[in-house]
């Protein structure tokens, strides 16, 4: 009887833990999203309301006619999927060598690569800044090579673990059929590590669009060439008296659900590719 | 594997040795594009971090660059502990302020030559009082606080992350749901989550904790999370701990998933109770993936950058934002450099003390 008491609190308490972690994790999003639907007279009220009186999608409206965001949504897209694409592929390449060849400065390579994932970003600031002033270098094209700063290693070691784990024997069939090592890369190898691909590509890319330090110092005399996180950092409204906190959740909610829906879609892969390494198996 | 290889016998070895070569100028090949790129985006900016960490270059300045030596590293970390001495008027008498002692501004005490000292802090020990004093007060203030941040914020991120792994490890209905909510604040940009948590921290009761905690009786609905001083970086951790605790949760939570159940069977058949299951089995065979995931939220707490700019601005710094700060606010290249130098070797020895405490590199 006593026992069976203690086990139906334990599940109660068991199921306040879980609505409790759930709407820890998932209120912020909620709030953002019933500010944005507010209006600015309503959203200076006090004290806040849980739900818009009047839900409008004015600030919506203006977030989608303010130049400077749909800008950055551009700069963002265009900086984040060249960072990825450029990162997949060189960093295939240097992962093929890594897992699967023999040669000399091997380890020594390897260990370059796993140092420099966890290298600060900020130690090197200063100096890709004097660089890129001193080029001359336009804003997309600085952040895209130097984001490559934290995707390359990371993509290099992963895939490195990737290729290595596929069987020789896939390399020795092709090798006796004639084909080059390019060719047994390209022909057997690639097609067997999409999946790893996708994995480090979404990872990739989700770290470029987040990416704020640099992208912060290098658009400081270019606004043009901003991306979202400062767009959104910087936001100011058309007509700004005070802050336009509307329209921020507005711009915050938009550049969040396409993020959302991929990581929702691709979450078996992300957690994945997120945890590999941390775990011993 | 490596070891391996070298094993062949030597004649073994010849006999392949074109196909090796040709395997190893292919490797070379196809590992030269990563390693250019490194070269130009970390390497040599970091070389040139540490050059001009010795001189006083400035952007747009007409003073020539010069080798300063360690100059900038004095600025930037010197650091001193002066006493306060009693305040006492015209006779001599100690002035109090309703029964309290007071003491002479630390700009009375703190040295001024080569250069000006500030006060980051006073502290009271043994009935006396303490000023500490830097020359960069803001650069050693902005040590302090993020080694604070960082302390705090990863200890609570651990527990919480702890807890939910944990009762997500556990079989129930709509546990996919959950596990796919807990990526959401991992992919949420730092600079949206920044700005919702400003938002929801606002100083007035529009703000949703303000509007709250003056319902519960706590503050009179206008407190100043983001300015005032002793709430700043409680503010900068619940921020963080929100955003990465999912981070550290889904870790933790493959971890869990590869202690074999039968443990928990046995040790249930022999009586123990869920707690001492958690401490004799859970723990000990967690700890591996905790120590990993502890080094890779250290090291990133340290490195704190954007919610420090967005939220605080110039009222108060974490080091990194206090480094770009100098660069773009201040355009003092050889003092940035200096500072970058400065976290690169905090976050160095922090890893290497943490591997080594940690035994992570005997797996």
């Amino acid at each position: 009887m006593s026992r069976r008491r203690s086990s139906l609190i334990g599940r109660i308490l068991f199921w306040v833990l879980v609505v409790g972690i759930l709407v820890y994790l998932m209120f912020p999003f909620y709030w953002a999203f019933i500010s944005a639907l507010k209006t600015q007279s309503e959203l200076i009220r006090t004290p806040a309301t849980l739900w818009p009186d009047s839900p409008t999608f004015v600030n919506f409206r203006s977030v989608f006619s303010n130049d400077r965001f749909l800008r950055a949504l551009l700069n963002s897209t265009i900086v984040a999927t060249s960072v990825t694409a450029l990162s997949l592929v060189v960093g295939s390449f240097a992962g093929y060598a890594l897992g699967k060849m023999r040669f000399r400065g091997k380890t020594p390579s390897l260990y370059v690569i796993l140092a420099m994932t966890m290298f600060p970003q900020i130690a090197v600031l200063a100096g890709l800044y004097a660089v890129i002033r001193v080029l001359g270098l336009p804003p997309m094209p600085s952040m895209i090579l130097s984001y490559m700063i934290f995707t390359l290693p990371f993509t290099v070691w992963v895939l490195t673990s990737f290729f290595r784990g596929l069987p020789v024997s896939l390399l020795q069939a092709a090798q006796v059929d004639g084909a080059t090592m390019m060719q047994s890369f390209r022909l057997v190898l690639l097609p067997l590590t999409a999946p790893a691909l996708v994995t480090t590509g979404l990872l990739a890319f989700i770290q470029a669009w987040n990416e704020y330090l640099f992208a912060l110092t290098f658009t400081v005399i270019n606004e043009k060439a901003r991306t979202v996180p400062v767009a959104i950092a910087l936001f100011t409204g058309q007509v700004s008296f005070q802050e336009p906190f509307g329209e921020i959740m507005a711009a915050a909610v938009v550049v969040t659900i396409p993020l959302v829906a991929l990581v929702l879609i691709f979450q078996q892969r992300i957690v994945a590719g997120l945890t590999a390494g941390a775990v011993k198996g | 594997m490596a070891q391996a290889q070298r094993g062949g016998s030597p004649g073994a070895r010849r006999g392949r040795s074109l196909l090796a070569r040709m395997e190893e100028r292919t490797a070379l090949f196809l590992l030269i594009p990563s390693f250019v790129i490194l070269i130009l985006i970390a390497f040599y900016p970091f070389g040139s971090v540490i050059w001009s960490s010795f001189t006083n270059a400035r952007f747009a300045s007409g003073e020539p660059t010069r080798y300063v030596g360690l100059d900038n590293y004095r600025r930037l970390l010197s650091v001193t502990i002066r006493e306060l001495p009693v305040q006492r008027d015209a006779s001599g008498a100690v002035v109090t302020k309703d029964g309290v002692k007071q003491y002479e501004s630390w700009v009375r005490v703190l040295p001024r030559q080569p250069y000006r000292y500030r006060a980051v802090f006073e502290f009271g020990l043994l009935g006396k009082r303490f000023v500490v004093g830097a020359v960069s007060s803001a650069f050693v203030r902005a040590i302090w606080d993020t080694v604070v941040f960082t302390v705090i914020a990863v200890l609570f991120e651990t527990i919480l992350g702890l807890v939910i792994a944990l009762t997500l490890s556990s079989n129930f209905p709509g546990r996919g749901g959950m596990r796919a909510a807990m990526l959401v604040p991992w992919a949420v940009i730092t600079a949206v989550s920044a700005r919702i948590w400003e938002w929801m921290l606002q100083p007035t009761r529009a703000g949703l904790f303000n509007t709250v905690l003056s319902y519960l009786g706590i503050g009179d609905g206008s407190i100043n999370f983001f300015g005032q001083a002793d709430l700043q970086l409680p503010s900068m951790i619940v921020m963080d701990v929100w955003k990465t605790t999912p981070f550290m949760a889904l870790l933790l939570l493959a971890g869990l998933s590869v202690i074999p159940g039968e443990l928990y069977e046995a040790a249930e058949v022999d009586g123990a109770s869920r707690i001492r299951r958690f401490f004799t089995i859970t723990l000990p065979l967690l700890s591996p993936t905790l120590a990993v995931a502890l080094i890779f939220r250290t090291l990133d707490s340290l490195r704190v950058f954007d919610i420090f700019q967005i939220v605080l601005a110039n009222q108060r710094f974490s080091m990194a934002s206090y480094a770009q700060y100098l660069l773009i606010g201040q355009r003092e290249l050889g003092m940035s450099s200096a500072a970058s130098v400065v976290i690169f070797v905090l976050i160095f020895v922090f890893a290497v003390l943490y591997i080594r405490t940690l035994g992570v590199e005997k797996e």
